[in-house]
């Protein structure tokens, strides 16, 4: 080989401290280096330029560059490199900065090191082999997980793009939280107002296709080339001929069944409409509590319904979808409220409830028909206390973070009180008040001293009922220094978020990681939070990380922008940094199956034996198999055992 | 011819007299096996054991560097390069103190590749030259030699310089060849004429130990019959395990790899390598191309066999057979397959 | 090239690209100053760091390594870290075995905005490496040749190298099983060369079977074969097939085995290396079976081998016309010592009764282990530099080891992976050995075959046997070969990990 080697000053970041002289020189001793020389800026345009003339003139086959770190400047380096005729793979970087110039003074042991980390590169440049990507074609078609408003931003968005749209939504109808709200801060409109407009154009969207009631069971393939298994739970009606007339509400017996829409609030229907904007406007039959289907009795819906929807006999079906993309847009849900903070009497004493059944009494559409009513008496409350940070901020309980929403919801819930009692008072216990978006702070503001909402800073230490139909609010005020005490009628907790039920088993099913909070890993928590790190899949929303409704819009369309970007291109190019099965060496013991996270590789009969193949496109290039195949036969191209043993041996040999 | 008497107890000492001027190498023992090691002043007397693994060793070694190569850069033209090799033929003057008639019958059988072919081996040559073999006669036999059965014996001179025979109160050493002669001449050991019958004795008794032995004359002509007789071969080996044991424990077995490796240093040096490489293994006979015609384990277990009973007697001049009866595969095979039955299955069948 | 300048030790580091790497550089930027002495290898993942490459540092002159990767669920791989964990804990506490300080090797989790941890770590790290000094060299360890005379340790029940009474049934299953031809072949034993040796039999037609033998000299595995004779019986069944044709299936292979024989059979299966319907299991209770090395120990080498008789404890042997009384006792393998499986745990055939063990058996550590546990780490670095020294790398321990299916590609002679030379150096053998002892780790059955087939007596078992105890330490009692259902433990990993500590560094 004929390798150059050109060392870095970095102006003084690096010749401050390092001899660059010194390490060139020593370089050209280095076995196959053809040429060695140091330069001022090799990332700027001149240094470059200086790779791709040398190159030419001394007929190099390969570069070492020591400068910064490959995190920053490899691809830069790798385009000047194959600018010069050569295979980008064919090049290595030293780190002599931050590892190196930037963490010590001594300029003898700096430079030696230096040069040893060079003298590491080269020998395993020497082992480098050209790599190249290959082209696959894409699916144009992506699928969304979850129909709350990130969920719909980002359909919307991408079937406006042309692209296909498969939306996978849980509950029987699109919304999600959003579709519970009441008013939404800070502009205190109509949250179905809103979102309604944006559900029907779903709804209608010719590219989209929804399917409510379902759930991802399965995903396999890779990016571009996705199969996703949706299990669709059966409605019992036949939503082509259903109407959403609602007269099978009216007539069907069975009205102690739990309202999930309504956040068990009150009661519904077995076959039930959630609510009367609900997408699909459609029934359908709560298996648990339908007499008919639990005891063979009743009937009465069918025999009502003025088209024949409804079908007793439908069964849950598993359909299978191809996509290029998926986006989880999966929400949040709240943290458990009843065994955590039991000195609330959340679950025991019926005025205490959270902020989400909070919405559902305030909504014209609820169980109340928009009436704060009590739920022990049905009287309305003229004190109401609401507690902050019920489970958020709490380290004791395992969740550290902050919610992001509950101080502006619940001033806005505050407000909203006001406006429909307007003899009422609320009291906001509160720890800090965060509103740093648009006009937050601002509503913040009215809702003290416009609404006359009180708030007292300091933790709730205990709710007790006072047998005389009131609840004794026990906390410590701690601008006064003093503890209060307030008798309210009704307590609303701002119960703190988490990751959707269930949202660790989709991201094991997508093959993402998540947290211990159920929320899924972004790629980069600042510059990538809408990537993972699984190629193909995105997030949108408070799946992420709880957020409010501007953010989770926005994040909609930064996750639809990437899939429209990754799917306009004709093919996409893999990555060849991805493992290979040397199949003379190979004896088809599977254990690199076994272990693979993305299931990339497989079992092939290959001439009556059997040998394991790399799926190129999924391999994601981590190199599990390769350290585990126990006779090396399958190897992580760029980071081969030969290639790491290289630089191992270059550094210990005796 | 030399006799000479070393009385038991003085064998320390004169180890010691060969050591000023030579490498001394005698068997040493560490739990269960016993191997040739270099024997210096100041260790105890060795027990004269026969070794668990032949001392072949000791002229064509494990692993032994052919070439040194180092390639140097015109420090006006990096890209100009010159090489410079250097083959280290050298060999230690090294006295092969206690092995057995089968190791140095074996010795014989291997000159026959390495010193009379179209190439003399220089490396071979130098160590076989520089190295003398003094052998102990056997007293005992165990149940796995079989020496007399191919043209050796507990005392054959055959491949030794001298032999050596237990006595009452010592040893006799008996000078086979002019080397051998030399060496006892300048030992100053006292003369064992007088003992030499009582060695000669010995070495009757010894014999007699051996098991009976069968008439192999037709194993030439049989194993060649049987060539493509692959169901025999088959039911032979089915048990092999395919490592390395009987070949590297074989006097004889004489087969090698050559590779190459890069110098630690930073400069461009490295060496050509010759070491031991086992006929047993599915790769020995894979080509380059990725062909390998001995990919069964019977076509190589034929291999080996007819080497050692049927080949050796067309290219060996004196035309033995190159097995010397040593029993060590036999001994030592992990599943105890035997070539002593293969072969005579192979004329008797 | 030996750079260092003197004031320097050799510290080697492998650090994942995404987490690790990162935080050295966000340490770098933030110009947290550290000690010079750490020479950085990137890899993508702390997954792809083989337990080897740590291993090769250390035995090719590193004074200290450190891996470090992403923390435990936050894998930019998902899972890379999970198997890396369980891994480099493996490695760790098989280091002391061979006398290499397992505090010259440490692996951690630094995540990319970690900069000032990062800088903890390389400077303690690299502060405890000082104190340590330079690493003792392997090859520079003064060789000890003798072999411990080692008491073997009490058996846990009465073994036996009489009869099996239920030989005759054995004889019949198998000879029924071989007369409708659906067998390609039944491994099992025959008499040998001398009485006290044994060799594998394969049965092919009902007469062969009156050549079985049972007894205490059946010590080869007949497991070891077994995934070889699947393919010749699949080789077998095509021959004269067309292109296009069906094709038609094999016949099944026999084998008859022992407990531990059973057991290889049953990590055979877990590791999905052969079929169950490809065997058909005859299993016996197995009594023990004796070392031959022992008994020669007892009645001396070279001796012709007149007659033997086993009699319950008792082994009578005559020897050049002299009579020897052996007891079990003292001549049993020492793996039988502590056996606790004589019954094979998965047949399709069991002749007679199974043998008992006692519910609280605790088996003793093997004499070597408790021997090895004894000495310092310099003793026994010395201890292996003498013994690996005979080592000859005929790869009969390799061969003689039922899990070893790669054999025929294996790294000790390839030079795609070349973490080995053909130099017979103690290093090169000794690495040979720890190689092959942790590809084994979790998997291994401790049957002893590597070290009974290795002729010149290296005790290359005990690296195995170590190796089984730190899988059984942090595995809740793992035992390879015992359970069908379960996942060797470095195939596969937890979330949480009950037994593996987050390893500190003083100062970090």
């Amino acid at each position: 080989m004929k390798i150059g080697v050109f060392i870095c000053h970095c102006g003084s970041n690096i010749a401050g401290t390092v001899d660059c002289v010194k390490v060139a020189k020593n370089a050209e001793a280095f076995p196959d280096v053809a040429y060695s020389t140091d330069n001022m800026y090799m990332c700027s345009e001149p240094g470059q330029d200086h790779i791709v003339e040398m190159v030419k003139k001394h007929d190099l086959d390969g570069v070492v560059v020591a400068s910064c770190s490959p995190r920053m400047h490899e691809p830069t380096f790798r385009r000047a490199v194959e600018r010069a005729g050569l295979n980008k793979y064919m090049f290595e970087m030293a780190n002599i900065r931050e590892h190196v110039s930037w963490i010590g003074k001594d300029k003898d042991a700096n430079t030696n090191k230096a040069s040893e980390l060079v003298r590491m590169a080269v020998e395993k440049l020497r082992r480098n082999a050209p790599l190249f990507s290959k082209k696959f074609e894409t699916i144009k078609k992506v699928l969304v997980v979850g129909a709350g408003v990130a969920g719909i931003q980002a359909a919307l968005d991408c079937a406006d793009a042309g692209l296909q749209v498969v939306l996978v939504e849980r509950e029987p109808a699109i919304g999600g939280k959003m579709a519970k709200l009441d008013k939404t801060f800070p502009t205190v409109d109509c949250s179905s107002c809103i979102l309604g407009p944006k559900m029907v154009d779903v709804s209608q969207h010719p590219n989209i296709t929804l399917y409510t009631l379902s759930e991802v069971e399965k995903v396999s393939g890779y990016v571009g080339n996705f199969s996703v298994n949706i299990k669709r739970r059966a409605p019992y009606v036949d939503f082509s001929k259903c109407t959403g007339c609602g007269a099978c509400m009216e007539k069907c017996p069975a009205k102690k069944t739990p309202d999930r829409f309504n956040e068990f609030m009150g009661p519904t229907t077995a076959i039930n409409i959630p609510f009367p904007q609900a997408i699909p406007k459609k029934a359908t039959i709560n298996p648990q509590y339908c007499r008919k289907l639990t005891e063979g009795k009743c009937g009465i819906c069918a025999k009502i319904c003025p088209t024949g929807a409804i079908n007793y006999e439908m069964k849950d079906e598993v359909i299978t979808e191809e996509v290029g993309a998926i986006v989880a847009a999966t929400g949040y849900d709240l943290m458990d409220w009843k065994s955590n903070y039991g000195e609330y009497g959340g679950g025991r004493y019926p005025d205490v409830i959270t902020s989400l059944q909070y919405e559902r009494l305030l909504s014209a559409a609820g169980p109340t028909g928009g009436h704060i009513l009590r739920p022990s008496d049905g009287r309305e409350p003229k004190k109401v206390a609401f507690i902050c940070c019920v489970g958020s901020r709490d380290r004791s309980i395992g969740r550290p973070y902050c919610s992001g929403f509950c101080c502006m919801y619940t001033a806005k819930q505050a407000v909203l009180t006001k406006d429909h009692i307007p003899d009422s008072q609320s009291y906001v216990f509160y720890m800090d008040i965060r509103a740093p978006g648009k006009l937050y702070d601002e509503f913040t503001r009215r809702a003290i001293e416009e609404y006359g909402t009180e708030y007292i800073r300091g933790r709730v230490s205990a709710i007790q009922p006072d047998g005389k139909g009131q609840y004794i609010v026990r906390a410590a005020d701690t601008l006064l220094g003093k503890p209060v005490e307030v008798a309210v009628d009704l307590v609303v907790l701002a119960v703190g978020v988490e990751g959707a039920k269930g949202s660790g088993k989709l991201a094991e099913t997508l093959h993402i990681s998540y947290d211990n909070f159920g929320f899924f890993l972004e790629s980069h928590i600042k510059l990538r939070p809408v990537e993972t790190n699984t190629a193909g899949v995105f997030l949108a929303g408070s799946c992420q990380g709880a957020k409010d409704i501007p953010s989770s819009v926005a994040q909609g369309s930064g996750a639809a922008a990437k899939v429209i970007g990754l799917l306009s291109k004709p093919k996409l190019e893999s990555d060849p940094q991805i493992s290979n099965v040397n199949i003379k060496r190979c004896v088809g013991c599977g254990k690199c199956v076994d272990v693979c996270p993305f299931q990339a590789i497989t079992k092939e009969n290959i001439r009556g034996e059997i040998k394991a193949q790399v799926i190129e496109a999924v391999c994601q290039g981590c190199g599990l198999c390769a350290a585990t195949c126990p006779q090396g036969a399958i190897q992580l191209s760029h980071f081969t055992d030969n290639q790491i043993l290289a630089e191992v041996n270059a550094l210990c040999q005796c | 011819m030399t006799t000479c008497f070393l009385a038991s107890d003085g064998l320390a000492s004169w180890l010691a007299k060969s050591a000023q001027t030579r490498r001394v190498l005698a068997p040493h023992k560490e739990g269960k096996a016993v191997l040739f090691r270099e024997w210096k002043e100041g260790d105890p007397a060795p027990e004269l054991a026969k070794s668990t693994i032949s001392p072949k060793g000791a002229i064509i070694p494990a692993c032994e560097t052919l070439v040194k190569y180092q390639i140097t850069k015109d420090p006006e033209n990096l890209s100009k390069r010159s090489l410079a090799l250097a083959a280290p033929t050298e060999a230690t003057p090294t006295v092969l103190f206690g092995c057995r008639s089968c190791d140095a019958r074996g010795l014989v059988a291997l000159d026959t590749p390495y010193l009379k072919g179209k190439f003399k081996d220089p490396y071979y040559a130098a160590r076989r030259e520089a190295t003398l073999i003094v052998t102990r006669t056997c007293d005992s036999p165990t149940h796995t030699c079989f020496c007399t059965w191919v043209g050796g014996g507990p005392a054959s001179p055959e491949g030794s310089d001298v032999l050596m025979t237990t006595v009452d109160g010592g040893y006799v050493l008996e000078s086979v060849t002019d080397k051998g002669e030399a060496f006892l001449k300048e030992s100053g050991l006292p003369d064992g004429a007088d003992k030499m019958d009582e060695a000669r004795k010995t070495r009757t008794e010894a014999a007699k130990k051996v098991p009976a032995r069968p008439d192999l004359s037709k194993a030439p002509e049989r194993l060649k019959a049987r060539f493509n007789d692959m169901a025999f071969w088959v039911a032979q080996t089915s048990k092999c395990l395919s490592c390395g044991a009987c070949t590297y424990m074989c006097p004889t077995c004489q087969c090698f790899n050559i590779s190459d490796e890069g110098d630690a240093s930073s400069e461009q040096g490295g060496r050509r390598l010759r070491s031991w490489d086992y006929c047993m293994s599915p790769m020995f006979t894979r080509e380059a191309s990725g062909h390998n015609p001995r990919m069964a384990k019977a076509q190589r277990m034929r291999n080996r066999v007819s080497h050692k009973y049927w080949y050796s007697t067309e290219t060996i001049e004196d035309g033995r057979f190159s097995c010397t009866g040593c029993g060590r595969c036999v001994a030592q095979c992990p599943v105890s397959l035997d070539i002593r039955e293969i072969v005579q299955k192979a004329i008797e069948e | 090239m030996s750079v260092l300048t003197g004031k320097e030790l050799r510290i080697v580091g492998f650090l994942c690209n995404w987490c690790s790497y990162g935080g050295a550089d966000t340490a770098g930027v933030a110009r947290a100053t550290q000690p010079t002495d750490l020479r950085i290898i990137r890899v993508p993942c702390s997954g792809r760091v083989n337990p080897l490459f740590p291993l090769k540092a250390l035995l090719s002159g590193a004074d200290g390594v450190l891996v470090s990767g992403c923390h435990p669920r936050d894998c930019h791989y998902s899972a890379g870290n999970f198997y890396a964990r369980r891994r480099l804990e493996l490695l760790k506490e098989f280091l002391p075995i061979v006398g290499i300080d397992p505090a010259r090797f440490h692996y951690t989790w630094v995540s990319a905005s970690e900069g000032p941890r990062w800088k903890q770590v390389v400077t303690a790290f690299t502060d405890r490496i000082h104190k340590l000094g330079p690493a003792p060299k392997f090859q520079d360890a003064v060789p000890s040749y003798d072999m411990p005379d080692l008491a073997p340790v009490a058996p846990l029940r009465n073994l036996s190298c009489g009869a099996n009474p239920a030989l005759e049934d054995l004889k019949k299953q198998l000879k029924e099983a071989l007369s409708d031809d659906h067998l390609f072949c039944v491994v099992g034993w025959q008499k040998s060369f001398d009485g006290l040796h044994a060799t594998p039999l394969h049965m092919r037609k009902p007469e062969d079977v009156d050549k079985l033998i049972w007894g205490p000299f059946n010590v080869h595995s007949t497991a070891n074969m077994i995934p070889q004779l699947v393919n010749d019986a699949k080789a077998a069944a095509m021959v004269g097939v067309k292109r296009g044709d069906p094709i038609p299936p094999a016949k099944k292979i026999g084998v008859v085995v022992k407990g531990c024989d059973g057991k290889w059979l049953v990590e055979l299966l877990q590791e999905k290396l052969i079929d169950r319907d490809a065997v058909e299991i005859f299993a016996m209770g197995c009594n023990g079976t004796v070392s031959y090395d022992r008994i020669i120990a007892k009645i001396g080498a070279g001796k012709r081998i007149d007659s033997v008789e086993g009699n319950g404890d008792t082994l009578r042997v005559v020897a050049d016309g002299q009579e020897y009384s052996l007891s079990m006792k003292d001549v049993a393998q020492d793996k039988c010592r502590a056996c606790t499986v004589p019954n094979a745990p998965v047949y399709d055939h069991f002749a007679g009764d199974p043998v008992k063990v006692s519910e609280d058996a605790k088996p003793e550590a093997a004499a070597i282990l408790a021997y090895l546990d004894g000495l310092t780490l310099e003793q026994r670095m010395s201890f292996w530099r003498g013994a690996i020294e005979r080592c000859i790398r005929c790869h009969a321990c390799r061969n003689a080891c039922p899990m070893c299916v790669c054999r025929e590609y294996c790294v000790a002679d390839s030079r795609e992976p070349h973490w080995v030379t053909q130099e017979d150096t103690p290093v090169n053998k000794l690495f040979f050995q720890l190689i092959h002892a942790l590809h084994l780790a979790g998997r291994c059955t401790g049957c002893g075959e590597c070290n009974r087939a290795c002729p010149m007596g290296v005790p290359v078992g005990a690296l195995k046997l170590h190796a089984a105890r730190i899988v059984r330490a942090l595995f809740d009692g793992y035992q390879p070969g015992t359970k069908l259902e379960a996942v060797p433990p470095f195939l596969g990993y937890e979330v949480e990990e009950k037994n593996i500590p987050e390893h500190q560094i003083e100062g970090a």
